[in-house]
C-alpha cells in the first residue's frame, strides 16, 4: 500500500507531465478505439457463424441484383421441392427503391434509400433488429403494426427523417430514382432504433408491387424493371451441412434458368462486396492502428525517460534507505503502467458511451454500412494498450536505473 | 500538543496541493484549448486555401518560416549552438520525439497520398467536351436506366459533335459483374466484381473517351464473338480491358494458369477469361492509366448485354463541339435556361468533369477521417515534443538565469527554446516526409462515389505522394514543434534571473 502511495505520488509531483502525458494516452486510445470498433464489426460481419446460417440468394452473375419478383416464393421455401429437402428456419426478400423527396433537388437531404420486404420480417430476420431489448423492440412492434395496417406507411433511420427534416406522422412523396416515373406517397410511421439502420428506410414490398401493378395499368405496358424487382432473398438455415445442402437444391433447380442466381453465405456476400475497401481497410489495420501505437509507447517512454533523468538523486536515496534495485523497477514500471491503464480505460470507456449513448455511433461510410458501434471490447481495450504501451514504453528507462550507482551521484553533488 | 505541529502541516499542506492540482488542471486545459484553437485556424486554413495543386506552396514557406527563425536566431546573437549541443547531448530524448513526428508525418503523407491518387484518378478521368446523360434522377450510372428510343434524338441536338455525319456520341451499358476467383486465398473474398461496360459501337466510344489500344490490340468486332478453337463449344465473347484490371485478373488466375501464362503479371491479347459456360477471350487492352476506365472491361453491349441479364443502356456520352458548348449541352438537358430546355424527355446531364468531380465524394470522406486521424495523432506528438521542452527547460533553469544576466531579453529565450523544438521537427517532418514518399506509385483498390447511400465503382489506380502531399506533411510537422514548442518556449522567458540562478 505504501508502495502504491508513493506511486500515486511521484506522479502527482510533476502534475503538468503526467496530465500531458494522460492528455496524450486518451487521444490515441480514442482513435485506436474507433479504428478498432470498425475493423471488429466488419470482421464480425465477415466471419462465419457457426449456427443458425444467413444465405443470401442474388443473381449468378450481375450487381446488382435484379430477379423476377416470381422468383421469391421457391427461394422463400429454400427451392425445395421433395419431402427430404431442407427449408430455411425463416426467410426474407429485399426490394431496393432509391429516391428521393424531392423530384428536382437529389440530394444528401432528400435522399432515400428504402428496403422494400415485409415488415414482420424487420425483427425476426434482420441483423440487431433480430435482438432489441424489450423497449425498443416494443417500439419497433408497434411501428410494423402500423405498416401491416396500413401498406403506405414507411420507418425511416432517425437519421434520414432528420436529413429529409420530417418527423413521425408526416406523409412524404418518394420518387423513383431506379424505378424511373414510379412516385410513391408514404406516411413515416416509425423510426429504428439508433444505430445501423440510421440511414435506412423500410417500405411494404406489398405497396412498392401494387404500385408497379397500378403503372402498368395506367401506361398499359409494364414498367420496365417490373420483371426485376427482386434483389435479395434472405434464408436462414440452422447448420453449416443444411445450408450446403440447401445451395444444391437452388443451384439444381430447374426455376432458376435465366437469370441464374447464387446462393452464398451472408458473412461471403458481405466479403465480396468489401473487396474494393480491401487497401483501406489494410492501411486501418496494418499502418494506421499500428503507428498510433508506437507513437502512444514514444510518447509515454519519453515521459518517463525524462522523469527518470530528473529523479537520478531520488533514487540514489531510496537506494540508500534500503531500496532495492527492482523495487525502484517497479516504483517507475508501476508509475507508467498507473498512468497509462487509468488514462487508456477512461478514454476507451469514454468513447464507448459517448459514441454508443450520445452520436449513436461512428459515421463512416464502408460500402452499405453508414454507421458502426463501438464494441463491447472497448471496455478493456483502452486499459490493455495502455497497460501494454506504458510497459513497454517504460521497461528501458525502468531498466535503467539499475546503473545508477549512489556513489557517483553524490560524488557530483558534493 | 507533539502531535499538532505535524497536524497543522498536513492541514496547511492540503490546500497548497488542490491549489498545485487545481493549477495542474488549469494548464492542461489551458494547452489542450490552445491546441483546439490552432487546430481550427489551421484546418479553416487548410479548406479555404490548401487544394492538393497549391500545397507544394508550404514547402517554401515551411523552410523559410524556419530560415526566418534561424535570422532571427543570428541576428539577435543567439548561441544556437547552445541549442544544438542541448539536442546532440540528450540524443536519446530528442530521437524519441522525433519518431513520434517520423510516425505522424509518415502516415500522414502515406494516407493524404491515397487520397491524392482517389483524386487524380477523378480528375483525370473526363474530357470537359463530354456530356454524361443518365436516366432522370440518376447521379450514377450503376442506377441509370435510359430509354433506347430517345437516345437516337438526344444525340442529334445541336453543339453536339459530327462525323462523317453522324453525331459523335457513345452508346453505353454500365454493369457489374461478380466474377469467382479461380483460387481465393482462404479468409479472402470468393470473388472479384467486374465493372463491365457494353458499348454499341466500339471505334466511336473510343474516338469519345480518347483512348487507344496499347500495340497488337484490336476493338472487338461488329459481332462481339469469335469463334472457339472447339467447334462444339460456344463462341468466345470479344473483350478490351484497362491496364490496372488486365493486372488485377492476372493475378486471379489459378497457380497452373498463371505457370503456363505468356505474361503471368498482365493478361494479353488471346487471354480467356472464364465466365460460367461461356469464355471472354481478350482482343486488346487500352491505354487507360490514371483514369476509371482503368479498371474496365468494355464488350459489344448486344451480346454482354443479353448474356448478363442487362438489355437497357444506361449512359449516353455526346462528345461536344468544345468544352463551352458541352456546358451548353448540360444546362439544356438540365432545363436550367427555362426559355431553352430539352423537353422530349427528362434527364440528368453532366458535362464528364463534373460528373466525376462528383463522384470524389468518396475521397472527401476519407480527408475528413484523415484530418481527424491527423489532428488526433499531432496531439500525441505535440504532447511528446511539449514533454521534451518542459523536461529541457526545468533542467537548464540555472542556464536560462545566466543568459538573462548577461542580458538576452526575454523574447530571444523564447526564440531560443522554440528553435530547438522546430529543429526536432524539421528533423522528424523530413524523414517522415520520406518514408511517406516510399508510397508513392503503390497500386491501391477502393470506390469512388457520389456519397449519397451505398453504390460507387471500384478503381484500381496509384497512390500519388507529389510535392503538395509532402508539403502538407512537412508543414503539419512544424505545427505540431510549433505549437508543442510554444508554451514552453513561454514558460522559459518568464523566468526571473535571480531566481533562476537559485534553482
Amino acid at each position: 500500500m505504501k508502495f502504491m502511495m508513493l506511486i500515486f505520488k511521484n506522479l502527482r509531483r510533476n502534475l503538468v507531465r503526467s496530465m500531458l502525458t494522460s492528455a496524450g494516452v486518451m487521444v490515441l486510445v480514442f482513435v485506436i478505439t474507433l479504428i478498432w470498433s470498425i475493423l471488429g464489426f466488419l470482421d464480425m460481419a465477415t466471419s462465419e457463424k457457426s449456427a443458425n446460417f444467413k444465405g443470401i440468394v442474388t443473381e449468378k452473375w450481375s450487381i446488382p441484383s435484379q430477379l423476377p419478383f416470381s422468383y421469391a416464393n421457391t427461394l422463400e421455401n429454400g427451392a425445395a421441392r421433395e419431402e427430404s429437402d431442407v427449408k430455411p428456419m425463416d426467410s426474407m426478400t429485399w426490394q431496393f427503391f432509391i429516391g428521393s423527396v424531392d423530384k428536382t433537388n437529389i440530394g444528401f437531404s432528400t435522399f432515400i434509400f428504402a428496403f422494400c420486404m415485409e415488415p414482420k420480417k424487420l425483427l425476426t430476420m434482420m441483423d440487431e433488429l433480430d435482438s432489441l431489448q424489450p423497449g425498443p423492440k416494443a417500439e419497433l412492434d408497434k411501428a410494423i403494426k402500423a405498416m401491416e395496417a396500413n401498406r403506405q406507411g414507411i420507418i425511416v433511420g432517425q437519421k434520414r427523417l432528420a436529413a429529409i427534416e420530417k418527423k413521425v406522422g408526416d406523409r412524404i412523396k418518394v420518387f423513383g430514382i431506379n424505378y424511373r416515373d414510379l412516385e410513391l406517397e408514404c406516411e413515416i410511421v416509425g423510426t429504428f432504433p439508433p444505430g445501423r439502420y440510421d440511414n435506412n428506410t423500410c417500405i411494404n414490398r406489398d405497396y412498392l408491387n401494387a404500385s408497379l401493378d397500378a403503372y402498368k395499368a395506367s401506361k398499359g405496358k409494364p414498367h420496365p424493371l417490373a420483371e426485376k424487382t427482386l434483389n435479395l432473398v434472405w434464408v436462414k438455415v440452422p447448420t453449416k451441412d443444411s445450408f450446403t445442402k440447401m445451395s444444391g437444391q437452388i443451384d439444381n433447380s430447374p426455376m432458376f434458368a435465366a437469370p441464374p442466381v447464387k446462393i452464398e453465405t451472408a458473412s461471403s456476400g458481405v466479403s465480396n462486396f468489401l473487396a474494393a475497401y480491401k487497401d483501406l481497410l489494410m492501411i486501418l489495420r496494418y499502418l494506421l492502428a499500428p503507428a498510433i501505437i508506437i507513437t502512444l509507447t514514444v510518447v509515454i517512454s519519453n515521459a518517463i525517460s525524462i522523469s527518470v533523468r530528473e529523479r537520478r538523486k531520488e533514487m540514489a536515496v531510496l537506494k540508500v534507505i534500503g531500496f532495492q534495485p527492482n523495487q525502484i523497477i517497479f516504483l517507475v514500471l508501476g508509475e507508467a503502467i498507473l498512468l497509462g491503464v487509468v488514462a487508456g480505460a477512461i478514454s476507451s470507456i469514454g468513447t464507448y458511451y459517448f459514441v454508443n449513448r450520445v452520436i449513436g455511433g461512428i459515421p463512416f461510410q464502408i460500402a452499405f454500412f453508414s454507421s458502426f458501434p463501438v464494441l463491447d471490447g472497448a471496455l478493456w481495450w483502452g486499459a490493455a494498450i495502455g497497460f501494454i504501451t506504458s510497459f513497454a514504453g517504460s521497461i528501458l528507462p525502468a531498466l535503467s536505473t539499475r546503473s545508477i550507482k549512489v556513489v557517483d551521484v553524490f560524488s557530483k553533488v558534493a | 500538543m507533539v502531535d499538532a505541529v505535524p497536524q497543522q502541516r498536513v492541514q496547511s499542506q492540503l490546500p497548497n496541493r488542490i491549489v498545485d492540482g487545481i493549477l495542474a488542471i488549469m494548464k492542461v486545459l489551458g494547452i489542450m484549448l490552445l491546441f483546439i484553437l490552432v487546430t481550427a485556424l489551421v484546418i479553416t486554413f487548410f479548406l479555404y486555401f490548401v487544394t492538393l495543386d497549391n500545397a507544394w506552396l508550404l514547402i517554401p514557406a515551411s523552410f523559410s518560416f524556419f530560415g526566418l527563425m534561424l535570422l532571427i536566431v543570428y541576428f539577435a546573437k543567439i548561441p544556437i549552438g547552445y541549442n544544438l549541443r542541448n539536442l546532440t547531448v540528450r540524443y536519446r530524448t530528442t530521437l524519441l520525439t522525433s519518431v513520434a513526428f517520423i510516425l505522424v508525418t509518415g502516415v500522414l503523407t502515406g494516407l493524404m497520398g491515397f487520397i491524392n491518387g482517389l483524386k487524380r484518378l477523378a480528375q483525370a478521368t473526363g474530357n470537359p467536351a463530354n456530356v454524361i446523360v443518365l436516366s432522370q434522377g440518376s447521379t450514377e450510372e450503376a442506377v441509370s436506366n435510359l430509354a433506347f428510343e430517345s437516345m437516337g434524338d438526344i444525340a442529334q441536338q445541336e453543339g453536339v459533335e459530327r462525323r462523317n455525319d453522324e453525331p459523335l456520341c457513345s452508346r453505353e451499358s454500365y454493369l457489374v459483374l461478380s466474377l469467382p476467383i479461380a483460387e481465393p486465398v482462404p479468409g479472402s473474398p470468393t470473388r472479384r466484381l467486374l465493372q463491365v461496360r457494353g458499348l454499341f459501337d466500339p471505334v466511336a466510344s473510343a474516338q469519345v473517351h480518347d483512348f487507344d489500344l496499347l500495340p497488337g490490340g484490336e476493338w472487338f468486332s461488329a459481332a462481339g464473338v469469335r469463334p472457339d478453337a472447339d467447334p462444339n463449344k460456344p463462341p468466345l465473347v470479344e473483350v478490351v480491358l484497362g491496364q490496372g484490371i488486365a493486372r488485377q485478373l492476372a493475378g486471379d488466375r489459378s497457380a497452373a494458369a498463371r505457370a503456363q501464362a505468356r505474361n503471368p503479371e498482365q493478361l494479353e491479347v488471346g487471354d480467356t477469361i472464364p465466365l460460367d459456360t461461356r469464355e471472354l477471350v481478350v482482343t486488346g487492352i487500352m491505354k487507360t492509366e490514371g483514369t476509371t476506365f482503368d479498371s474496365e472491361v468494355w464488350s459489344k453491349q448486344s451480346v454482354i448485354g443479353p448474356l448478363l441479364g442487362k438489355s437497357n443502356y444506361t449512359t449516353l456520352v455526346l462528345r461536344a463541339t468544345d468544352a463551352q458548348q458541352a456546358q451548353k449541352l448540360e444546362d439544356f438537358f438540365m432545363g436550367k435556361d427555362k426559355d431553352f430546355k430539352y423537353e422530349k424527355t427528362q434527364v440528368n446531364a453532366f458535362t464528364e468533369t463534373n460528373y466525376y468531380k462528383s463522384q470524389s465524394q468518396t475521397s472527401v470522406q476519407l480527408l475528413i477521417g484523415t484530418i481527424l486521424v491527423a489532428t488526433v495523432m499531432g496531439f500525441g506528438g505535440v504532447m511528446g515534443v511539449m514533454n521534451t521542452m518542459f523536461a529541457a527547460i526545468s533542467q537548464r533553469v540555472k542556464d536560462i538565469g545566466m543568459l538573462r544576466l548577461l542580458g538576452f531579453s526575454r523574447w530571444r529565450i523564447l526564440v531560443s527554446f522554440l528553435t530547438e523544438s522546430l529543429l526536432i521537427a524539421l528533423l522528424g517532418g523530413l524523414i517522415g516526409c520520406v518514408l511517406g514518399y516510399m508510397c508513392n506509385g503503390l497500386q491501391a483498390t477502393s470506390i469512388i462515389g457520389g456519397g449519397a447511400g451505398p453504390g460507387g465503382k471500384a478503381v484500381v489506380f496509384r497512390v500519388v505522394v507529389d510535392w503538395g502531399v509532402l508539403g502538407i506533411g512537412l508543414t503539419l510537422s512544424m505545427l505540431m514543434g510549433f505549437v508543442g514548442g510554444l508554451i514552453p518556449a513561454l514558460s522559459a522567458m518568464r523566468f526571473k534571473p535571480l531566481e533562476a540562478l537559485r534553482g
